[in-house]
């Protein structure tokens, strides 16, 4: 259990600190064009979310990687990914044939991405689930 | 001069690429590039040409800070009258109506996409002199293959869904995802031009 705690942790972390990096390496403006081609949002709230979620996926990975507060960084991390799953799951229904915006531009909505954002997210709650655990084991043990 | 030799190949490369008649509005030589590739009949692409690119034109092509290019990419496979569009849109473009073909074909995309009443739709728009020129060239064999072209540009820049846009400044290309909203877009248009 340890060892599948250990490796999805660092897994997720190094997911989130290559998503925040691909964000960060680019103009701000460019991930707010991403989000705001999925239709959901008013201007501004595209804006808010284009400048802070990549420093949001950068202290999750950072959280993630340290593994400090890892009960509420999971939570964070599958949070987010659900979030990310459900918007992309509805503008693929939706045909609109956009950019996801995980890693950068230039990679389109498919059946692969849907798939590989599935697998974080539960990865993700499965983390969560773990680091639920073992902080109830010594209680448990007593 | 690294930069003037940089400029002229970009310059060469650009020529080679559109050797069929370049769709283009506002001056060649804008600080700005923005390509677009889009389908006639892609309810997305005429939410992007009418939420997002007619205002542009106004506020920036119309302005010299931006060349807009317009690349036909149609989708046939799931759009039955699309590559007919592209070609009276084309066609349109030698008479010098390429515009009003476009606007016409998106404002009436609902309409033409249900009945596949293509010509009717475009030459409503034209004198009959050149609707019928438009009718001529549109069936023509060399139309279909600047159609052709266009989608091969399309393809060899991954372009695999519409609307797609590429955005050139200083010899860097952004690629722009879907159909942006006018607001965004002129915001990211703003800080590059600031810069």
């Amino acid at each position: 259990m340890r060892w599948l705690r250990l490796s999805l942790r660092l897994f997720l972390a190094a997911v989130f600190l290559y998503a925040a990096y691909t964000k960060l390496r680019q103009p701000w403006l460019l991930f707010a064009m991403s989000i705001d081609a999925y239709q959901l949002l008013p201007a501004w709230a595209v804006l808010t979310l284009g400048r802070t979620i990549p420093w949001l996926e950068l202290l999750l990975g950072l959280l993630l990687a340290a593994g400090i507060g890892l009960r509420y960084a999971a939570a964070g991390a599958a949070i987010l990914l659900g979030a990310f799953f459900s918007v992309m799951l509805q503008a693929y229904i939706k045909g609109m044939g956009i950019d996801c915006g995980c890693f950068g531009l230039g990679e389109k909505i498919s059946p692969l991405t849907l798939t590989r954002d599935g697998l974080f997210l539960a990865m993700s709650i499965a983390l969560m689930c773990l680091a639920r655990m073992h902080r109830f084991r010594p209680a448990i043990s007593q | 001069m690294r930069k003037a030799i940089a400029a002229l190949v970009f310059l060469l490369a650009a020529f080679a690429a559109h050797s069929a008649p370049v769709k283009g509005r506002g001056a060649p030589n804008a600080p700005i590039v923005l390509e677009v590739y889009s389908d006639y009949e892609c309810p997305h692409c005429k939410l992007l040409y009418e939420k997002t690119l007619v205002p542009l034109m106004a506020e920036y092509v119309d302005k010299g800070k931006v060349y807009l290019i317009h690349h036909e990419f149609p989708i046939t496979q799931i759009h039955p009258h699309a590559m007919e569009a592209a070609c009276y849109a084309c066609a349109a473009h030698h008479v010098g109506k390429y515009e009003q073909a476009c606007e016409i074909l998106f404002r009436d995309q609902a309409i033409w996409s249900a009945s596949g009443k293509v010509d009717e739709t475009v030459c409503s728009i034209l004198s009959p002199a050149d609707a019928k020129k438009v009718r001529t060239l549109a069936k023509d064999p060399a139309i279909a293959a600047e159609v052709q072209q266009d989608m091969q540009e399309g393809h060899s820049v991954k372009v695999e869904t519409t609307p797609t846009l590429f955005l050139t400044y200083r010899l860097k290309q952004y690629p722009i995802p879907g159909a942006v909203s006018y607001d965004i877009l002129r915001r990211f248009i703003d800080h590059l031009l600031a810069n």
